[in-house]
């Protein structure tokens, strides 16, 4: 009895360990949060809409996370303050609003990430601006443009220049260059 | 007296400071050729030879695992969705010697290693833009040798994708029509710097369009 109790457990956690499921898929609570960040502002008359780049960044995070429905009611809460707010300044477009102003639109940005339990941080290493998960994931990683620099890194240049300029002292040196010899 | 001394400097200069100066110039121009593949030969060197405590804090994380499944949708309930700077996949082009690892994020440490995702398009399978870069020095240097029908095939833990080139695009680093994160069609778009092999900073860009050809669709992401 007792080996085939032990048999019985050990093929219950075998079964659980092997199935991997994940929080996958929106449910109606981040359904609403992603709806919510997609309707516009209207700013003087211009319709001002949160960039795709960002309702992207969150709809994949959003995958990984059960959100409730008190969560989602907070952040839609938060989502229509900013948005009030932004209609509030009479200004035309995010470019115009004062660096005050623009601080605390970024205060209503952490206060809805805050909700979920994230923080933003700067990398010392890369400089790029993060949100980062409860868990210590990177969420959203913004490090300024969409298309990148993929050239070769920016420490090779200096480099190249000083290769070159070394290269052309010591050719005018020996006269190579004037076209003497020593 | 002012002769010979004139004549032991030039001497002093051709036997020394021009040999030393040119030695600087070859481990320079050395350094700067080889750089690309310096962090990797250090890394691995350092596995080898180095007695201290590896610090992991700055490497990434690898969440793939090659499989044969062959499906034509997969639930996202059996997708781990990957956090920003994990290896999650392979990319390889028939026609090119292009083969990396795909990352998720597109930062630094990704692109050092591999390519990787635009983290505000898509994984493969989700059914919208995937938006992949590549540095043109390395790993998507091969994307000089692609063309019109090729196959990019990507390789992830929930299926194995095939995508075949339908066209390419030499634009800049602003032109905002070279992508279109709101499509609700899957799209691949793959792209570097240009020329391939310039070194420096350059505005070109060079995008490679692919259409999904095979690769299970995620299914039951909107509950």
């Amino acid at each position: 009895m007792k080996k085939l109790l032990t048999i019985i457990s050990a093929l219950i956690i075998i079964s659980v360990s092997s199935i991997s499921v994940f929080a996958a898929g929106l449910n109606s609570s981040e359904q609403s949060v992603l709806s919510n960040m997609r309707a516009p502002a209207n700013m003087k008359g211009n319709s001002v809409y949160v960039p795709a780049s960002y309702i992207n960044q969150a709809e994949t995070y959003f995958n990984t996370i059960d959100m409730t429905s008190d969560q989602a009611s907070r952040i839609n809460g938060i989502i229509g303050e900013g948005r009030a707010f932004l209609e509030g300044t009479g200004k035309a477009s995010i470019n115009e609003l004062s660096a005050a102003q623009k601080q605390k639109l970024l205060n209503y940005a952490s206060a809805a990430a805050g909700v979920l339990k994230m923080s933003a941080a700067v990398g010392s290493d890369t400089n790029e601006a993060k949100i980062i998960s409860k868990s210590g994931d990177t969420v959203m990683d913004e490090s300024g443009n969409i298309i990148k620099a993929t050239g070769a890194e920016a420490y090779i240049i200096p480099l190249v220049l000083i290769s070159v300029l070394i290269g052309v002292f010591v050719l005018s040196s020996v006269g190579l260059i004037k076209g003497k010899r020593l | 007296m002012k002769k010979l001394k004139s004549k032991s400097l030039k001497t002093i200069k051709k036997f020394t400071l021009y040999p030393l100066l040119l030695c600087v110039l070859m481990l320079l121009s050395l350094l700067a050729v080889s750089a690309p593949f310096i962090g990797n030969a250090v890394s691995v060197a350092g596995m080898f030879m180095s007695d201290k405590q590896v610090d992991y804090s700055k490497a990434y994380d690898n969440i793939f695992v090659p499989t044969d499944k062959d499906s034509e949708t997969v639930s996202a309930e059996d997708v781990e969705f990957p956090g920003i700077g994990k290896q999650f996949g392979e990319l390889s082009v028939s026609g090119t010697n292009v083969d990396a690892k795909l990352f998720f994020g597109d930062g630094k440490v990704p692109l050092r290693n591999g390519v990787g995702i635009y983290a505000g398009s898509f994984i493969p399978g989700y059914g919208r833009t995937i938006l992949v870069a590549g540095h043109n020095n390395t790993f998507f240097n091969g994307l000089k040798n692609v063309s019109k029908g090729d196959v990019v095939k990507i390789s992830t833990s929930y299926g194995n994708y095939k995508y075949t080139v339908t066209g390419t695009k030499l634009t800049t680093d602003e032109d905002k029509s070279a992508y279109d994160l709101n499509s609700k069609k899957e799209n691949l778009i793959l792209y570097t710097c240009y020329p391939f092999d310039s070194i420096g900073l350059t505005n070109k860009r060079f995008f490679v369009y692919a259409e999904k050809t095979s690769g299970p669709t995620i299914t039951g992401l909107y509950e």
